[in-house]
């Protein structure tokens, strides 16, 4: 990293994210940050590739996108499957899946918090960034490192309770299960709520307390509006699964509600762009200038009208007065979003583990090659998730459509960056903490870039710094 | 009974005239991979697995197709053998496209089950990743040749034991595929009687049903073998 007059900063790789991305960050004349990029610079083609295979091969190709939400790629697929069929799943095998994707949910959640971001809220965003990571929180705060890595193990362990797996799981099919949960391992999963509950809430109060204690900083952090999209049951309850879609404004006015996900062409639509394998989705009536919205844990949280269960209900009480009951935009609230979320989970799959309908080994309807279109969605950790396929008489793929939540959070992902790079990064003076919260911003979306660009790998990221010609003058690269 | 001698791996035996080195090693518990031999079906020395060293022949020999004969001295489990069948099952997995992880045969594969046995833990050839049709026409069953491996079980099950001649080879190398009929869509074929015997006698997860995906596939390939043995016993 060196510094010169009319510069570019890029910030590559970006860590402790998943998958691979840089930054480049555009200074003006006078070292004052003009513009910032976020570029995913990876290509999976997924898509392509799939056609040509049988849908009923989908469930199983598409969770291999991602080894951190393969749940939600398996739902999505096997309710466009089911849709393909003209099927409905089987009771006790849409409550075991439920099951499976609310534990993927918190596995996830987990991750993101405890592992990925935590370090910067126990050790400091300035801190060693040698240490500023799981293991540095293990050294410092063993407890609270134990916990989080439990609370994750929690997660995965429904899915390996139920189908022997702990991710990339086979059992998840159209029409339902082919694995039932048995007594045993119903009793083992309901013996770790308390401590599952205990964990959520502790994370919860670890963010409440840094929010507090940074309230400046936290409310001044990438605070740009945009609208929201994510999915709620009746009445608007807050909905991971299965449900109907809502959008609401920057304002908290519901703009559409009760949205069949099969329409989702009628109020998305994207646009690629020349500097990321990302796309730039917009929902559709407000175009592309004023279209610009938001999926996952902040979004479904500023749709939902309530929580379903009584604890995270509190919470999200709590979290709704931030922004006097109108939506929270400031990135930074993807945190607390994120644990109240896992404390739902928790409670919801309490819910779930408690009814005898779960423990049937009636898990599975049948059915065969119906009509050519399927469209299937689901509440993926970061956001809502399509998988839409176009099949021919056969159950041939002519045609699939991914559209990931990374990537609708692309465009709001890039004025986040924006905002920050130029709340903090001082062309004149780099220094490495102040790249860090640029790269912070991109953590609390959580985004995970195997999936949206169907891209591989692990994350490491880059920033640049251009001068105005366009020239790299300054550049941090972590592998 | 007249009986001959001879020796497999230093141990002498008496056997029947007639009978397969392949089969003398089976009935005495001796281990010798295959993919393209299955119990009922006429053997065609297609898949190399099977190969053993006879002492005083040049070359070595399919033990699934070469009888034994008086004094045969045979080895089967030299280091030589071992290379040979290890390389084979890497060239198996260089030629088309086997994506195990996303295979309905995953954990039920012959193919997968012999990369494990001969200790396959990297592939050394380049992938030809060819471009392969997979056949969906049919109502209840595809056929991926991204899978396929040529041993042609299917295409002798389905003319020996079902008798519909459904199956056949087209080309040679590189290119050469299993059609259906003179290389129609298997939908549209006027043989095939869709018994679905070709799907239980395919190694791999080339053939299966539509109804399935990753893993759910259980195959019974013994069954054929079953058959044929009743059948012989009818008769």
């Amino acid at each position: 990293m060196d510094s010169t007059d009319n510069r570019k900063i890029l910030i590559s790789p970006v860590t402790r994210i998943e998958g691979h991305a840089k930054i480049t960050i555009q200074l003006d004349e006078a070292g004052k940050v003009t513009d910032a990029l976020f570029h995913v610079n990876e290509f999976r083609g997924f898509e392509k590739f799939c056609e040509g295979r049988m849908y009923t091969e989908m469930p199983v190709i598409t969770p291999r996108i991602c080894g951190i939400c393969p749940v939600s790629h398996t739902v999505s697929s096997v309710k466009a499957c089911e849709m393909i069929e003209g099927i409905e799943p089987a009771l006790t095998g849409d409550m075991l899946r439920r099951l499976i994707h609310l534990g993927q949910n918190i596995s996830s959640h987990a991750l993101s918090f405890f592992h990925l971001s935590a370090p910067d809220f126990l050790l400091g965003y300035d801190s060693d960034p040698a240490t500023r990571n799981i293991l540095g929180i293990a050294e410092k705060f063993p407890d609270i490192a134990l916990r989080g890595i439990r609370l994750r193990k929690f997660g995965q362990e429904i899915s390996e309770r139920i189908t022997g797996k702990k991710i990339h799981t086979s059992g998840i099919v159209p029409g339902g299960m082919t694995f039932p949960l048995t007594t045993a391992n119903r009793k083992a999963l309901l013996d770790w709520i308390p401590e599952a509950m205990e964990t959520a809430r502790m994370g919860i109060d670890i963010i409440k307390r840094f929010q507090d204690e940074h309230s400046e900083m936290v409310n001044s952090f990438a605070t740009s509006p945009t609208h929201y999209l994510g999915t709620v049951g009746a009445h608007g309850v807050h909905e991971i699964y299965d449900g109907k879609l809502r959008f609401v404004d920057m304002d908290g006015n519901i703009l559409q509600d009760q949205l069949d996900p099969a329409s989702y062409l009628e109020f998305i639509a994207e646009r690629s762009v020349n500097w990321s394998y990302l796309t730039y989705p917009y929902y559709k009536p407000l175009g592309i200038e004023n279209g610009i919205y938001r999926v996952g844990p902040l979004a479904r949280l500023n749709v939902a009208s309530r929580m379903k269960t009584p604890a995270a209900q509190k919470e999200f009480e709590r979290f709704r007065k931030i922004n006097d009951g109108k939506p929270v935009h400031g990135s930074f609230y993807f945190h607390y979003a994120r644990l109240i979320e896992a404390l739902a989970s928790v409670e919801e799959i309490h819910l779930l583990l408690q009814d005898n309908r779960i423990i049937s080994n009636n898990i599975r309807t049948h059915g065969h090659w119906n009509q050519s279109e399927g469209i299937g969605s689901s509440e993926a950790p970061r956001g809502t998730l399509f998988h839409h396929y176009i099949t021919d008489k056969t159950g041939k793929l002519q045609k699939v459509n991914l559209l990931i939540a990374t990537g609708q959070n692309n465009p709001s992902m890039n004025r986040s960056i924006t905002d920050v790079a130029k709340q903090y990064v001082d062309g004149n003076d780099i220094k490495e903490g102040m790249l860090n919260r640029v790269e912070s911003v991109i953590r609390c979306y959580d985004p995970c870039l195997s999936c949206s660009t169907h891209a591989m790998g692990q994350m490491p990221m880059k920033i640049e710094v251009l001068d105005v010609s366009g020239k790299i003058v300054s550049e941090l690269v972590r592998s | 009974m007249t009986t001959l001698d001879i020796y497999i791996d230093d141990k002498p035996l008496k056997v029947e005239p007639g009978k397969t080195i392949l089969e003398v090693c089976r009935e005495n518990d001796i281990d010798i991979p295959t993919m393209c031999h299955l119990d009922g079906l006429t053997d065609v020395g297609a898949c190399r697995l099977c190969l053993v060293e006879i002492e005083g022949v040049n070359k070595l020999q399919s033990s699934c197709t070469t009888k034994v004969s008086a004094n045969m001295v045979i080895h089967t489990q030299t280091e030589r053998l071992k290379r040979y069948r290890r390389i084979t099952t890497e060239l198996f997995f260089a030629e088309r496209n086997h994506i195990c992880a996303v295979c309905v045969a995953n954990g039920n594969c012959e193919l997968q089950q012999l990369g494990y046995k001969v200790g396959m833990d990297h592939i050394r050839y380049p992938y030809l990743f060819p471009s392969c049709e997979v056949d969906t026409s049919h109502d209840y069953m595809v056929m991926d040749h991204n899978r396929c491996i040529m041993c042609t079980r299917c295409v002798r099950v389905c003319g020996e034991v079902e008798g519909a001649y459904n199956w056949d080879v087209m080309n040679r190398g590189f290119n050469v595929r299993i059609i259906s009929d003179f290389n129609t869509p298997w939908g549209e074929s006027g043989t095939c009687t869709s018994c679905g015997k070709c799907m239980h006698a395919c190694p791999t997860g080339a053939i299966w049903p539509k109804s399935l995906s990753g893993e759910q596939l259980h195959k019974n390939p013994e069954m054929i073998s079953e058959l044929v043995k009743k059948r012989k016993m009818n008769l």
